[in-house]
């Protein structure tokens, strides 16, 4: 389904992802796991296209120049230089790390924002569905996002990405700074998002262990090149990639 | 299929001279002495190379610009105060100066550097209350101060009323009138330059990127918000104070909105957080301002086409985009 190949980023002389090819098949969970500065966002913007706009910010401002290259094919069609908008229109939908909701409005107001892409039928739909599975949101409907706890706007964060009709959804880093009890309600969640409406789900993972067993493939990245690829039970038995990813 | 990039590296020198200063020969040494050099004397010769009176005046104006154009700069990429308070630095220095030099007969050389010391220090108390506002909100302050005291001057017919007022002593001399400005910002330029490097400026950066680390670590913010303030509005009471004495003249004129727009103008093309990039910017946006004079009312469009062609195709600045060209070199290499 999402298919990159060869693609390596430059921030002007540094080379943060080099030569990875990563691939997305339908109806998967794939997850890209290493350590901090291994080039997971840098991997995740590319992919969703913010790299362009990066790009043309430092390029206005003078700043770093980042070089793209490389191919990424997504449903038999060459999206490599497309815009980010463009890329959400087609149903590739990036949900953030460190959340980025919009912390001056309410939860509601945040859902609707990210439907704007949705006709109004879709976006009832959507918002029913993940007050559904994350039951807690619904509670807290006229809550300002800045008020909301770690887990809460995370929550709000992926409802904000699922409302964009995403048809593979990139989830950078959404365990970050949560307690365990929340992660495994999220990661609970997430599964059941690829169960019930087919979208496909790459996410992103310093520490694999919580989000293992939900993962159908995964890639392990380091020092912006992809060491090793594999199903779940592929990269358990290998010793030294439980030792550094798995915590087992 | 063979990639290419374009590479930009640092130049051997600039490396050298960066951190361990190992430079060998006075080719090294030129490398960094030649441009500061350059506009120092550059600076110096100008009232020299231009004969008539009028464009010496000109250059006169230009510093007095620059000095705003540098107040700017520091106080909104160093300390993160956007301010629009030109025309009230200004204003506030000129009256001071108008006074001192009318009522106590104090001469130019004295009341100057007076009206600098104690115009910073009204302006800094009447900014204060609004120290806590940031972005928007402390340039729609510093905006309305220089018209709430143009109107309290007009309304009240005090300081002169709408005539200003007349028969301020002008320098000496005139080459002394042209040295001092210039000398002044060039003593700032560098000055400011390096007080940003200094543990100060270290503080008044971090105040501007994450003014909650900065209160964290056991600093008040409002203290050296204000000491910004008060340096920043120093150097523009400087400018006014200079004006006044050039034109022999105060009157609500020194309240004028160009003394905050153009100075904002400047720092965008000369180059936002580099401090010489504003004077540079002054001194192309004030000659170019007074040539278009011919033109009549249209000079506002060459003028604004001007603006926005730089905004649009060199957005980072004539002073970011040459220390890049200097400093950098780029090729291609294969990936």
């Amino acid at each position: 389904m999402l298919e990159a190949t060869n693609l390596m980023v430059f921030y002007e002389n540094m080379l943060a992802l080099n030569n990875v090819s990563i691939s997305c098949r339908k109806n998967q969970i794939v997850g890209i796991f290493g350590a901090n500065s291994a080039g997971k966002s840098t991997l995740m913007y590319t992919l969703s296209g913010i790299m362009e706009d990066i790009r043309k910010k430092e390029q206005m401002a003078g700043g770093e120049r980042i070089t793209v290259l490389g191919k990424i094919n997504y449903l038999d069609q060459d999206i490599t230089g497309i815009k980010p908008s463009q890329r959400a229109r087609i149903g590739i939908v990036l949900c953030p790390e460190r959340r980025r909701i919009f912390t001056e409005s309410n939860v509601l107001e945040n859902l609707r924002i990210g439907a704007y892409l949705a006709t109004r039928a879709q976006a009832k739909e959507t918002l029913e569905y993940i007050f559904r599975v994350f039951p807690a949101l619904e509670k807290l409907k006229t809550r300002l996002g800045g008020f909301l706890s770690g887990g809460e706007q995370q929550m709000l964060a992926i409802g904000r990405a699922l409302m964009a009709q995403p048809k593979i959804l990139l989830l950078d880093e959404p365990l970050m700074g949560l307690s365990p009890l929340i992660q495994t309600i999220l990661v609970r969640a997430i599964k059941e998002i690829r169960d019930e409406t087919g979208i496909s789900i790459i996410v992103t993972e310093q520490y694999a262990r919580p989000v293992l067993p939900i993962v159908d493939y995964a890639f392990i990245l380091e020092n912006g090149a992809a060491v090793m690829e594999g199903t779940r039970d592929e990269l358990l038995d290998n010793p030294d990639v439980r030792a550094a990813y798995f915590g087992v | 299929m063979e990639q290419r990039r374009k590479e930009r590296i640092d130049r051997g020198v600039k490396v050298r001279s960066d951190s361990i200063y190992a430079l060998m020969s006075w080719r090294e040494l030129s490398y960094l002495t030649v441009p500061r050099l350059l506009l120092i004397i550059g600076m110096l010769i100008l009232p020299l190379v231009v004969t008539s009176m009028y464009w010496q005046r000109v250059i006169s104006i230009v510093c007095i610009y620059a000095l705003l154009a540098l107040s700017f700069d520091f106080l909104a990429h160093y300390t993160g105060l956007v301010s629009l308070g030109g025309a009230f630095f200004i204003g506030v220095g000129g009256y001071l100066t108008a006074i001192f030099n009318t009522t106590f007969g104090l001469p130019p050389l004295v009341s100057i550097p007076l009206a600098t010391v104690f115009g910073a220090i009204i302006c800094t108390v009447l900014l204060l209350p609004c120290l806590p506002l940031r972005g928007v909100y402390f340039a729609i302050v510093t905006l309305m101060y220089p018209l709430v005291f143009a109107r309290i001057i007009e309304a009240m017919d005090i300081l002169g009323g709408t005539d200003g007022i007349m028969g301020i002593d002008s320098f000496s001399n005139r080459w002394i009138e042209q040295y001092l400005v210039i000398i002044v910002v060039l003593l700032l330029l560098f000055g400011l330059r390096r007080l940003v490097n200094l543990d100060l400026g270290l503080i008044f950066r971090a105040v501007k990127d994450n003014d909650q680390a900065v209160r964290a670590s056991g600093m008040s913010i409002t203290n050296y918000k204000a000491l910004a303030v008060l340096i920043a509005s120093g150097m523009g009471c400087l400018g006014g104070a200079c004006i006044v004495h050039i034109y022999m003249w105060t009157g609500l004129s020194l309240f004028a909105l160009d003394f905050s727009i153009l100075p904002i103008a400047a720092t965008v093309i000369g180059g936002a957080g580099t401090l010489v990039g504003p004077v540079l910017g002054c001194l192309i946006l004030v000659p170019i301002s007074e040539l278009l004079r011919e033109f009549g009312t249209l000079r506002i469009v060459f003028y604004s086409i001007i603006l926005v062609g730089f905004i649009v195709f060199r957005s980072e600045g004539i002073m970011v985009y040459g220390q890049r060209k200097y400093h950098q070199f780029e090729r291609w290499i294969k990936v």
